[in-house]
């Protein structure tokens, strides 16, 4: 009986024990991120896969590398490439439905050429299925004058995923590609940033 | 039995005498074997605690579940099937998605299959960024587990406490994963990228930042008298139950077995890591709850080890297979420790294109099937928290 | 004869005005608890309508208000559609007797706590029509447990009150704020301090909040005894649910802290400071604990609650036989 007694105001105790936790965090500022007034750190964004897109030419940004050999169809789980060859070897379309794609990367990894990449599209919203279908080379085209007009970008993350998307080839976490990671083992000389 | 298999009645003889039972066909066979005066309550498939769409038909006296009978199939998206029409390579963002909450264990049961029967050498840096990644998921798998525990019990807050860790080992593991939900950064021979120094860092960071926050969990949740008075002696499962059904992980190891394939077939650099297996004092709730907790803290000293052995050197083998590789005819079979059981992939290649046959084996299953023994003849808010308690995760139930 | 009519005009007005003050108290209510969960969990909570989301309430009425009334089919339908309307009304007596400041009253009664104790059991009776007529087996076992619960918590919530009484020597809550002084040190929470836990306790159980929130237990039930219930029916077992909250938190405003009494100037303000800081806690442990089994709940009450209660009438009358 008195066992019982003393059980319960231990229990009682370990009540107010839970109360003084959440009452602590009830005064605590929160810890989300409010996301139209706020958005992450590009440091986290700039690891996140998102859509695949073409990387900038190596000459000519405008130009891609596709040499249309079809390696990525092939690899592509979800069926979701379709790249139609030319009279020459680089392709006159190239269309990429999203809605199907897993983000796998087995197409960026097969490319022989390097010409695929991940992009860092955090914010994409569309209303339909059809805005889904990218158009690769349109949107390789305009990121290429994007960087022409501004050498280096530095847009605001809410808005400006393209920008980001564009200093990608230089970014520091590069696409994973297959053998040549090890290279980023090494820490990178700049300071870390918070 | 009530575990037994259900005696399958013709679905059209429903048809022949209409009106005398309502309900689908798995709700007329459970229905002919109750008794009169009972209720039997649908638990689901839509029902807040049965988290994503298990249905448990339970017959019911008063609030006392007379017997409970889980009836599956409703997550059912034929995994096995696609890993029979993909190639072995397009196949592995598949397992991220068998189960979201511990994708890198189903990417390395898969992964591990194939390397074995294909003789491959995975580089030693990879295999310790494998393991970092694993433990570090274990780690978020448990820590949702036990903020939808406590749900399940009443308390909302605790999930969200929780949600803030998993979004810090998210961003730790977005770094080598590129993703937060369904990851899948294994490849045959390697993974695909490799961790740099903020990856490192923030790992650094976050491991006393946990410690100090399971500190916060044992005096919010753990201590709480609500909570223990709600789980302790509740839902007993020995070890004589697990092994005749094939419960594996915390299950087991609350129930006083310490099986963990980590330790007993050991893969990996882990036979290289110091490690306890936390097994449970008691095989009730409260135990599974403390097993998991424990479990925690121990991958956190497993990933602490990790980072501080890890060497250098490439993350993938030389010629690693691409997306069009065919596996070597012949059969494997891999089994990795999951944060809910041993998972196991059993591949059978007849040289083709694709595998000819693959097989999951996933705990949750095996877990989920004594729910119907344990739960006889409790109360209905102690079926929901041995519902809980037993930690399923539906897709990987249905495969 | 104009007497009489004065106090008709007067519960006219005031049956009005409690209308009000309750909608307005469930706007305030959803609000808070919506806020208080939010900081509580780390997230904003509602921000979006209304600068810092203050009209998230209003607009949650409306959209409720503009819902179907969706009935599900072999209901009772009278019964079904009696028991959110049987929820709602008797609450309005309760509000009549309660002192909000030294001339707000909108009944003297001399017997008032008798008089909400006894509607305040009128309450349970539309949670077991409404789970018995949704013709529901979640909504069956809601309202068999919301019964038991009620039941049983009014009885230590009685002999609770019943101390006090026997202390003040009076039913009238009037008499009984006006007994107690300005000031913290001066209320009766100092001189029945077992009493005023067991009331809180119990005040819990009674208002099915979490964690005693058994007839609406999420996780177990779905939605218990209003499971099947949309639009304005759920509207008005929401509505009446917080005007049970408040009325209890006004009850024990004026049983324990001095209602309408306090330091600079009396006034219904007091009374309001005193019952929201009551319900705030009452949000406060909703989003702490989890909740408790059925059967432990009851135990609670009958094993612990229940003697304690009698001890404490037992020592008070034992006291007050000395002293006066």
């Amino acid at each position: 009986m008195l066992k019982a007694i003393w059980d319960n105001i231990k229990g009682l105790y370990s009540l107010v024990v839970g109360l003084s936790i959440t009452g602590r965090y009830l005064l605590s500022p929160v810890e989300t991120i409010h996301y139209p007034r706020q958005v992450v750190d590009d440091e986290i964004l700039a690891s996140f896969r998102g859509p695949i897109q073409l990387t900038l030419g190596k000459k000519d940004p405008a130009q891609t590398r596709c040499v249309s050999c079809q390696m990525c169809v092939k690899a592509c789980p979800g069926h979701c490439l379709k790249v139609t060859k030319g009279e020459a070897k680089a392709p006159v379309a190239w269309t990429y439905d999203f809605s199907y794609c897993c983000l796998c990367g087995a197409c960026v990894e097969s490319c022989p050429t390097g010409a695929l990449e991940f992009s860092h599209k955090v914010y994409l919203v569309t209303v339909s299925r059809e805005e889904l279908i990218f158009d690769l080379l349109a949107d390789l085209k305009k990121r290429a004058a994007t960087r022409a007009e501004a050498p280096t970008p530095t847009g605001s993350a809410a808005t400006g995923s393209a920008s980001i998307a564009a200093s990608a080839g230089s970014a520091a976490p590069a696409p994973p590609a297959a053998g040549t990671a090890a290279a980023a083992a090494q820490p990178s000389p700049k300071p870390a940033q918070a | 039995m009530l575990g037994g298999p259900i005696n399958f009645v013709n679905p059209l003889s429903v048809l022949e005498s209409p009106g005398t039972l309502t309900g689908d066909f798995y709700a007329l066979n459970f229905e002919k074997k109750a008794k009169s005066g009972r209720v039997i309550l649908n638990l689901g498939p839509q029902h807040p605690s049965t988290h994503g769409v298990l249905r448990v038909l339970c017959e019911l006296d008063g609030e006392y579940v007379d017997r409970a009978e889980p009836v599956l199939g409703y997550l059912h998206r034929m995994h096995e099937k696609m890993g029979e029409v993909k190639t072995p390579w397009q196949y592995i963002p598949n397992l991220g998605r068998v189960d979201y909450l511990h994708p890198l264990a189903w990417n390395w049961a898969y992964v591990g299959a194939a390397e074995r029967l294909a003789g491959l050498e995975v580089p030693e840096r990879a295999e310790y960024l494998r393991v970092i990644g694993c433990e570090l998921n274990r780690i978020a798998s448990h820590l949702l587990w036990w903020g939808a525990f406590v749900m399940d019990l009443g308390g909302f807050t605790p999930i969200l406490y929780a949600f803030e860790e998993r979004e810090k080992i998210n961003d730790i593991l977005q770094i080598i994963t590129g993703s937060r939900l369904t990851m899948a950064n294994f490849r045959f021979g390697g993974v695909c990228a490799d961790g740099d120094e903020r990856f490192f860092r923030l790992i650094r960071e976050f491991i006393p930042y946990l410690r100090e926050r399971l500190k916060m969990y044992q005096g919010l949740v753990t201590d709480n008298i609500i909570l223990r008075r709600r789980l302790e002696g509740i839902g007993p499962i020995d070890v004589d139950m697990c092994q005749r059904y094939g419960a594996t992980g915390p299950i087991l190891r609350a129930a006083g077995l310490p099986r963990d394939t980590r330790r007993d077939y050991p893969y990996s650099v882990y036979p290289k890591l110091e490690f306890p297996i936390p097994t449970g004092p008691i095989n009730d709730c409260f135990g599974r709850y403390l097993v998991r907790l424990r479990e925690i803290e121990t991958s956190l000293a497993i990933v602490e080890q990790a980072i501080n052995q890890i060497p250098d050197g490439p993350v993938i083998m030389d010629k690693a297979p691409k997306a069009t590789w065919k596996l070597p005819a012949g059969e494997s079979y891999w089994a990795v420790e999951g944060a809910r059981g041993q998972i196991a992939v059993h591949l059978l290649s007849d040289g083709g294109k694709n595998p000819y046959r693959l097989k999951l084996r996933a705990p949750g299953f095996s877990n989920l099937s004594l729910f119907a023994e344990a739960a006889q003849g409790t109360l209905l808010a102690d079926a929901i928290a041995i519902l809980g308690s037993l930690d399923l995760v539906i897709p990987e139930v249905d495969r | 004869m104009d007497l009489s009519l004065a106090i008709f005009v007067q519960i006219i007005v005031a049956a009005l005005l409690v209308i009000g003050l309750m909608v307005g108290n469930a706007v305030v209510m959803v609000y808070m608890e919506r806020k208080v969960a939010g900081f509580i969990q780390r997230r904003p909570g509602p921000y979006e309508v209304g600068p810092w989301g203050t009209l998230q309430a209003l607009c949650d009425s409306m959209k409720l208000l503009a819902k179907q009334l969706y009935r599900p089919g072999n209901v009772d339908i009278i019964l079904y559609y009696l028991a959110p309307i049987l929820a709602f009304f008797p609450v309005l007596l309760l509000f009549l007797p309660i002192p909000f400041g030294p001339y707000l009253t909108a009944l003297n009664v001399n017997e008032g706590i008798i008089l909400i104790l006894a509607f305040a059991g009128l309450g349970v009776l539309s949670n077991l029509l409404a789970g018995w007529s949704s013709n529901n087996k979640y909504s069956l076992l809601g309202a068999a447990r919301a019964v038991s619960q009620t039941v049983a918590y009014e009885i230590p919530m009685i002999l609770a009150l019943l101390a006090v009484v026997f202390q003040c020597g009076s039913m009238d809550l009037k008499n009984v704020t006006e007994q107690q002084g300005a000031w913290p040190w001066e209320w009766n929470v100092l001189t029945q301090p077992l009493a005023f836990f067991i009331y809180v306790v119990s005040l819990v159980g009674e208002t099915n909040r979490a964690p005693f929130d058994l007839p609406e237990a999420e996780s177990e039930l779905a939605a218990g005894f209003h499971t099947e219930y949309s639009g304005m029916g759920f509207a008005l077992f929401f509505l009446s649910e917080y005007a049970n909250m408040l009325l209890v938190s006004l009850v024990a405003a004026v049983f324990f802290l001095g209602g309408y009494k306090g330091p600079v100037a009396d006034g219904f303000w007091w009374i309001f400071i005193k019952a929201y800081a009551i319900m705030f806690f009452l949000v406060w442990i909703r989003w702490t604990f989890p909740r408790v089994r059925f059967d432990q709940l009851l135990n609670i009450n009958w094993k612990w609650l229940l003697p304690l209660s009698l001890l404490n009438l037992w020592l008070t009358a034992i006291i007050v036989k000395l002293l006066i």
